[in-house]
């Protein structure tokens, strides 16, 4: 069993119902081949930093999943056709970090970073 | 003319660099290398998801800085680096 962070990026018209529908299409996948899903996070909106197919803007969805590597060949057979996608990325890690969410809630990231920075001084 | 005026004002050695005045003698406060920053106890693990540490990093170009300017350690150069390309992947930098 191996531990996998995946993301993928839709295109900036996908309405909602379909980025609903892209989730449980590849959760389905997951579910299908043995995995888990431990955390689905929905980064929502983001500035792209340079067009990809002619898009300013992505939808950008996080998985933390565990379970073998198939699962990871079979969503990347899927992905790779899907038009509504316009990247994915795939990183094996041993250890997931649960808590630090850099994209949900900016301020309250803000906040603790300022913490931080308090309390080494 | 303007160059006899140029070699005029030319100004005499300001004496030593400032290295000469350090000697092995005195004590260690006067150390002028910084330790690595990402090594730190309580310092933030980089990843590619945490766009605002590894924008730190960067040029304003989007180019990785090299260690010699940000006194970051071997180790953590290659994940920052690794990380950068990762986040540049995903279109996030």
């Amino acid at each position: 069993m191996n531990l996998y962070e995946h993301t993928i990026v839709a295109r900036q018209d996908t309405s909602p119902a379909q980025v609903k529908q892209l989730t449980e299409k590849y959760s389905k996948i997951v579910e299908k081949n043995d995995g888990e899903i431990v955390q689905s996070e929905d980064w929502g909106l983001l500035h792209l930093a340079y067009a990809i197919k002619k898009n300013k803007k992505g939808i950008y969805m996080h998985f933390k999943i565990k379970g073998s590597g198939k699962i990871i060949e079979e969503l990347e057979k899927n992905e790779i056709i899907d038009k509504n996608l316009l990247r994915y990325m795939t990183v094996r890690v041993k250890k997931f970090d649960l808590e630090a969410k850099y994209f949900s809630k900016k301020d309250e990231y803000e906040k603790k970073e300022y913490k931080r920075d308090y309390n080494r001084d | 003319m303007p160059s006899k005026k140029r070699a005029g004002n030319k100004k005499k050695g300001s004496g030593q660099s400032n290295f000469a005045k350090l000697s092995i003698f005195q004590p260690n406060k006067y150390k002028f290398k910084k330790s690595c920053p990402l090594s730190v106890k309580g310092a933030p693990e980089v990843d590619y998801k945490n766009i605002r540490l590894l924008k730190k990093y960067m040029s304003e170009n989007g180019k990785i800085l090299p260690s010699r300017i940000t006194n970051v350690s071997q180790k953590k150069q290659r994940e920052l680096s690794l990380s950068i390309k990762r986040a540049r992947n995903l279109a996030l930098i």
